[in-house]
C-alpha cells in the first residue's frame, strides 16, 4: 500500500509574491490510515488535496507516494481515486458505465473482468442492481455512493475525498460515513479526507490535520486534538470550547499550580510553563460543573438547548461567551466551577 | 502496481503520444488556418493603411480622423481635442437649437387624414460616414429589439400549434445571403411588388416605399435578420427564468407587474443586451443590404470601403477598414462579457409555465390576444412577406402564373455550354462546401473554445481575437484573399504561395463559420462541473480522451448547433466565394443568383427559391438528426 508525503508544499496563485493559497506544508500520511484534512473555508485543504491528485501543481516542495517524487507525474498516471463534493458523475453514462469509466484504461484487480469488478463495487455500496439507472434518476446519496465506486474500481493506491458529504443531509451523512469508515477499513485503503465540519472530522478519522490559512496548526489523533488543542485557533475550531485569557500572579503553596488572573477573578491552573507573563487556557464545556467547588464562575444563561443525554447551555460570564453541558438546567443564572488539571493552557508568552 | 508494470509498448507509445498531443495538433492546425486564411489576407489589405510610398505613416489615420466627412464634428474634436471648451460651446448651441413643435395633419402619401404629429426639430448635425453607420446600426437595433422582444414574449409564454417548428424557423432569415433578403424586400416592398398588389386590391396606391424611403427599407431589413437573433436569446433566458422567484416576489408583496420589472427583467436584460450588441455589430458591418437597396447615397463604412477599392484608392479603404475592425473587436469585447454574464443560467428547476394563446373565443378576443395577433400581422408582412414574395415572384411574370423561369434553369442545365452557370452544379457544390465547411469550422470551433474556457477570465482577449472574421470587413476579407492567395504571394527562392478554387472557398467560409461553432460551445462548455473531467483524469484519462469521452459528449447540442450555422453560413455565403470562384468551375448558389440577377431577375428569384428551399430543408435535416441548435 501506500504511504503518502508532501514535504515543504507551497502555492501561490497569480505572479510574483501572489496570493498563497498554501505555505509550506509538511505531512506524512501513513499507509492504510484515514487521515482528514479540516479547517474553515480558504484554509487551504482542498488545494492540498488537489495537488495531492495532481490538479494543481505546487510553487514549491514536493508530493511523494512511497518515497516517489509524483510532483511531475500527470493524474492520470497517479492511481488515485477521488471523490468530489459535487460528485462529478457523468450524466451521459449509467451507473454501471460510470463505475467502469476507470477500468477503461487500467485493468481491473485480480483477474476479474470488468462486469464482475463493477458488479462487486455496486454490492460493496449497497447499490446492487442499479448499473442500468442513470445518475440522475439516484437520490444524493445514491449518487454519492456511485462515485465512491466509480474512484474505488480501479484499486486505486490512495483515495482523496473533497467534502463528499457536505450536500447530504445530517442524518444521511451519519450513515453514509460509517459505511465510508467501514469499506475503507476492509481495503486498507491510505485515504486523505477533506472536510469543513469538525465533528466528522473527529469521528471518522485515525488522525487529522487543522488547517488555517494555508499552513498546518496541528497533526494528531482525535483524542490528542480534541483535548490537547496545540494552538489558540485549534482549541476555539475543534469541538465547543471556552478560552480565557489570564495573567499570571504567583505560585501556589505545593509548587505544581499558578494563580492566573482573568479579568479580577482568580483562578487555579496547572501545567503553566515556568516564566510566563500571560497565558490562554481553555476548558471544555464537560469540565464545567455544579459539583466542583474550585475555580468558579457564575454563569447568565441565554439561552440552553435540550438535547436528550444533556443540555447545551449558553450564557455569559463577565461579557465572555461560555458553553456548557449539563445535564439539566432551568435557572437564569447558575454557578460552575473546574479542577485545574482540566484546563488546557494554549497559549503562552 | 510499480511504474515499470506499466511501460507502453511501442505501439502503445504512439498512440499516446497522439492522445497527448492530439489537442495541441488541432490547435495549431487552426491556428495555421487562422493565419494562412485570416490574418494573411486581412494583414496584406491592413498593411496599406500604415505605408506611404514605402514609408511607414499613420498620416492616413490622421487624414480620416480629422475629415469631417468621415467623423462629422468630431473631426473637430479629433483635431484638436484639448479644445475642450469650444467643444462644449458648440454642444451647448446646438442643444439651444432644438425645438419641438405639435401639427396637425402629418402628410400620408395618399391618404388625406389630420394625424397629431409631434415634430422634433433639431438642427442638422454633421454625422460623417462612421457617425451615419453608427446612427443606422442604431436604428437597426432598436427596430430588431423591438421587434424581436414581442416574438420572445410569445414564444416563451404562450403554447399553440406549431410553436417549436417556428421557433426553429426563427434562425431562417440569419442564414440567408443579403442579396436574396434585398430580392426579397424589393419582391415585397418594390413598386410592383406584393404589397402593393395587396394594396392595389383594396384600391390604394401604389407608394414608392423604397423609393421614397430607403433608409426605413434598409432598417426594416436589418431587423428581418437580427429581430429573429434577439427573439432566440430572449426566449432561451426567458424559458431559463426560475417560476418559484416570481412567486417568491409575489408572496413579499409584489403586483405582477413589479415582479416582472424588479424579477423578470433583470434576468432578461443580459440575453437582450447580447442580442442588441450583436446586432450592432452585424448592422455596423452592414454591406450587400444597404449596397441593393440603398446605393451610394446611404453609404456605410463598409459599401464606402467597397467604393474605394473600385477607386482603387487601398490606402483609405484600408485604413478605413482598420478603424472599422478596431470599433467592431471593442464591441465584440463588451458581448463577450455579457454573454460570460450568462454562462451562469442553467436549465431552471421549475420554469415559467405557458398559457394556452387560444383558449377560447373570449379571450381571444381580450386587449392583450388582440396586441399579439396584430404582431403577428407585422411579423408576417416583415418576415414571412419577403420570403413568400420571392417564391411567388419565382413562378410569376408581369401577366400571371409561369414556369418560364424554372424552364429557363432546366433548359441551362440540359443545353448549356459549360462556360455557363448551370443550377445543379451551384446546388450541387453549396451542398458539398457547405458539408466540408462544417468539417473544418467544428474542430477549430470547438478548440477555440476548450483552449479559451480553460483560461477563464485571462480567456476572455484571446476569445475576442478569434472572433475576429465576425469583426473584419467582409469586403477587406475578399480583397486580402484575392491579393495574398488568388495572386499569391512570392516566397524568397521563387515559390510562389497560392491557394485558390475549392480548397479556398471551404477555408474562408470555415473561417467565418467557426466563431459560431465557439459562441454555440463555449457557453455550454463553460457551466459543465469541472469535477467531471477531473474524475476523468483521476481514473487514469488523458486531458484529450477527457475531452473526447466526458466534454464533447456533454456539449453535444452546441456542437450541433454550431454545425448548423456552419452549415448554413457556407451556403449563404457571398463575397468571399465570388471572389474565389472566379473560373467556371465551383460557383455556389448566391454566386449563381448574382450571375443570374446580371442579365435577367425571373431565373436569379427562381434559383434564389431553389436556394431558400434547399436551405429550409437542410434545417430540417438538422433538426431532425441533432435535435435542438441555439444561438
Amino acid at each position: 500500500m501506500t504511504e503518502l508525503r508532501l514535504e515543504g508544499v507551497s502555492k501561490r496563485y497569480g505572479s510574483g509574491e501572489g496570493t498563497a493559497a498554501l505555505r509550506d506544508v509538511d505531512l506524512t500520511v501513513r499507509d492504510g490510515e484515514l487521515f482528514t484534512l479540516v479547517g474553515p473555508s480558504g484554509c487551504g485543504k482542498t488545494t492540498t488535496l488537489r495537488t495531492i491528485a495532481g490538479f494543481e501543481e505546487p510553487t514549491a516542495g514536493t508530493v511523494s507516494f512511497d518515497g516517489e517524487p509524483m510532483t511531475a507525474v500527470p493524474p492520470e498516471e497517479r492511481d488515485v481515486g477521488v471523490v468530489f463534493q459535487s460528485y462529478g458523475l457523468f450524466p451521459h453514462m449509467t451507473v454501471a458505465e460510470n463505475v467502469g469509466y476507470g477500468l477503461r484504461f487500467r485493468d481491473p484487480p485480480n483477474g476479474t473482468s470488468v462486469d464482475e469488478r463493477i458488479a462487486e463495487l455496486l454490492e460493496l455500496v449497497d447499490l446492487e442492481g442499479m448499473g442500468d439507472r442513470d445518475p440522475d434518476q439516484l437520490s444524493g446519496g445514491q449518487q454519492q455512493r456511485v462515485a465512491l465506486a466509480r474512484a474505488l474500481a480501479p484499486a486505486p493506491d490512495l483515495l482523496l475525498l473533497d467534502e463528499p458529504m457536505s450536500a447530504l443531509d445530517a442524518r444521511l451523512r451519519e450513515s453514509l460515513r460509517r459505511q465510508l469508515t467501514r469499506i475503507q477499513s476492509t481495503l486498507g485503503l491510505t485515504t486523505v479526507y477533506v472536510t469543513h465540519d469538525q465533528d466528522e472530522a473527529l469521528a471518522i478519522s485515525d488522525r487529522l490535520a487543522v488547517m488555517n490559512d494555508g499552513q498546518i496548526e496541528q497533526v494528531a489523533t482525535p483524542r490528542e486534538l480534541y483535548h490537547e488543542p496545540a494552538t489558540r485557533f485549534v482549541a476555539e475550531f475543534v469541538g465547543d470550547n471556552n478560552v480565557f485569557d489570564g495573567t499570571v500572579r504567583t505560585r501556589v503553596e505545593d509548587g505544581a499550580r499558578y494563580r492566573v488572573d482573568v479579568d479580577g477573578t482568580t483562578f487555579e491552573l496547572a501545567g503553566v510553563p515556568a516564566g510566563v507573563d500571560r497565558v490562554s487556557f481553555c476548558v471544555r464545556p464537560a469540565a464545567l460543573s455544579r459539583t466542583v467547588e474550585r475555580n468558579e464562575i457564575s454563569v447568565a444563561v441565554e439561552t440552553s438547548e435540550f438535547r436528550g443525554e444533556s443540555v447545551h447551555v449558553y450564557g455569559r460570564w463577565q461579557e465572555r461567551p461560555i458553553v456548557l453541558r449539563l445535564e439539566d438546567a432551568s435557572e437564569d443564572e447558575l454557578t460552575v466551577g473546574f479542577e485545574p488539571e482540566d484546563a488546557h493552557i494554549v497559549d503562552a508568552w | 502496481m510499480s511504474p515499470l508494470d506499466r511501460l507502453p509498448s511501442d505501439r502503445g507509445r504512439a498512440s499516446e503520444w497522439l492522445e497527448h498531443h492530439a489537442l495541441v495538433a488541432v490547435t495549431l492546425g487552426t491556428a495555421v488556418v487562422l493565419v494562412v486564411m485570416l490574418y494573411l489576407p486581412a494583414g496584406v489589405v491592413f498593411s496599406e493603411a500604415f505605408v506611404d510610398d514605402g514609408l511607414p505613416t499613420l498620416g492616413h489615420f490622421t487624414d480620416v480622423l480629422t475629415d469631417p466627412f468621415y467623423f462629422g464634428i468630431l473631426a473637430d474634436v479629433f483635431a484638436e481635442p484639448l479644445a475642450i471648451g469650444t467643444h462644449l460651446g458648440s454642444l451647448a448651441a446646438w442643444v439651444g437649437a432644438v425645438s419641438i413643435s405639435l401639427s396637425v395633419g402629418y402628410p400620408i402619401p395618399g391618404l388625406d387624414v389630420p394625424v397629431p404629429w409631434i415634430g422634433i426639430d433639431t438642427p442638422g448635425v454633421r454625422k460623417g460616414l462612421f457617425g451615419f453607420t453608427a446612427y443606422q446600426a442604431a436604428l437597426s437595433t432598436i427596430a430588431s429589439v423591438a421587434l424581436g422582444l414581442p416574438a420572445a414574449y410569445v414564444l416563451a409564454n404562450y403554447e399553440f400549434y406549431g410553436r417549436q417548428t417556428l421557433r426553429s424557423l426563427t434562425i431562417l432569415p440569419f442564414v440567408l445571403p443579403g442579396i436574396m433578403v434585398a430580392v426579397g424586400f424589393y419582391a415585397m416592398f418594390g413598386r410592383t411588388g406584393t404589397l402593393n398588389s395587396l394594396l392595389g386590391a383594396v384600391g390604394l396606391g401604389p407608394f414608392a416605399f423604397i423609393e421614397a424611403n430607403p433608409l426605413a427599407i434598409v432598417i426594416l431589413a436589418h431587423a428581418f435578420y437580427n429581430a429573429p437573433l434577439v427573439a432566440r436569446l430572449t426566449v432561451t433566458a426567458w424559458e431559463a427564468v426560475d417560476a418559484r422567484t416570481v412567486e417568491t416576489a409575489r408572496s413579499l408583496g409584489a403586483s405582477e407587474r413589479r415582479a416582472f420589472r424588479d424579477v423578470v427583467v433583470p434576468q432578461l436584460a443580459p440575453a437582450v443586451l447580447t442580442g442588441a450588441l450583436l446586432t450592432f455589430i452585424f448592422t455596423f458591418m452592414t454591406f450587400p443590404i444597404v449596397l441593393a437597396l440603398g446605393g451610394l447615397q446611404l453609404a456605410t463604412v463598409e459599401v464606402w470601403i467597397y467604393d474605394r477599392i473600385q477607386q482603387l484608392d487601398y490606402a483609405e479603404a484600408a485604413t478605413l477598414a482598420v478603424l472599422e475592425t478596431i470599433l467592431s473587436l471593442g464591441l465584440t469585447y463588451a458581448y463577450l462579457r455579457y454573454e460570460s454574464a450568462q454562462t451562469g443560467f442553467a436549465r431552471a428547476p421549475s420554469p415559467p409555465s405557458k398559457e394556452r394563446l387560444i383558449p377560447d373565443l373570449r379571450t381571444a378576443l381580450s386587449l392583450r390576444r388582440l396586441a399579439i395577433f396584430g404582431y403577428g400581422l407585422v411579423a408576417l408582412l416583415l418576415f414571412v412577406g419577403p420570403m413568400a414574395s420571392l417564391v411567388v415572384g419565382s413562378f410569376t411574370d408581369g401577366s400571371g402564373f409561369t414556369l418560364r423561369n424554372y424552364a429557363f434553369l432546366l433548359e441551362r442545365q440540359l443545353e448549356g455550354a459549360s462556360f455557363q452557370t448551370q443550377p445543379w452544379p451551384a446546388v450541387r457544390n453549396s451542398l458539398l462546401f457547405g458539408v466540408a465547411t462544417l468539417l473544418v469550422a467544428v474542430p477549430m470551433g470547438v478548440v477555440i473554445s476548450v483552449v479559451t474556457v480553460r483560461a477563464g477570465r485571462r480567456g476572455r482577449i484571446v476569445d475576442t481575437l478569434a472572433m475576429l472574421p465576425l469583426a473584419v470587413s467582409g469586403v477587406v476579407f475578399g480583397i486580402g484573399l484575392l491579393q495574398g492567395l488568388v495572386f499569391g504571394i512570392s516566397l524568397p527562392g521563387g515559390w510562389r504561395f497560392q491557394v485558390t478554387g475549392a480548397v479556398a472557398i471551404v477555408v474562408a467560409h470555415a473561417v467565418a463559420a467557426y466563431p459560431f461553432v465557439t459562441r454555440n460551445v463555449s457557453p455550454l462548455l463553460g457551466s459543465l462541473d469541472p469535477a467531471m473531467v477531473e474524475s476523468a483524469r483521476a481514473l487514469g484519462a488523458s486531458r484529450t480522451r477527457a475531452m473526447l469521452d466526458i466534454e464533447l459528449p456533454l456539449v453535444a447540442n452546441g456542437i450541433v448547433a454550431g454545425a448548423a450555422f456552419a452549415f448554413a453560413i457556407s451556403v449563404g455565403e457571398f463575397s468571399s466565394t465570388v471572389i474565389l470562384a472566379s473560373g467556371s468551375e465551383s460557383y455556389t448558389m448566391p454566386v449563381a443568383v448574382e450571375r443570374y440577377l446580371g442579365r435577367r431577375s425571373g431565373p436569379a428569384i427562381a434559383m434564389g427559391t431553389l436556394l431558400l428551399i434547399v436551405t429550409a430543408a437542410s434545417f430540417v435535416v438538422i433538426d431532425r438528426v441533432g435535435g435542438r441548435y441555439e444561438l
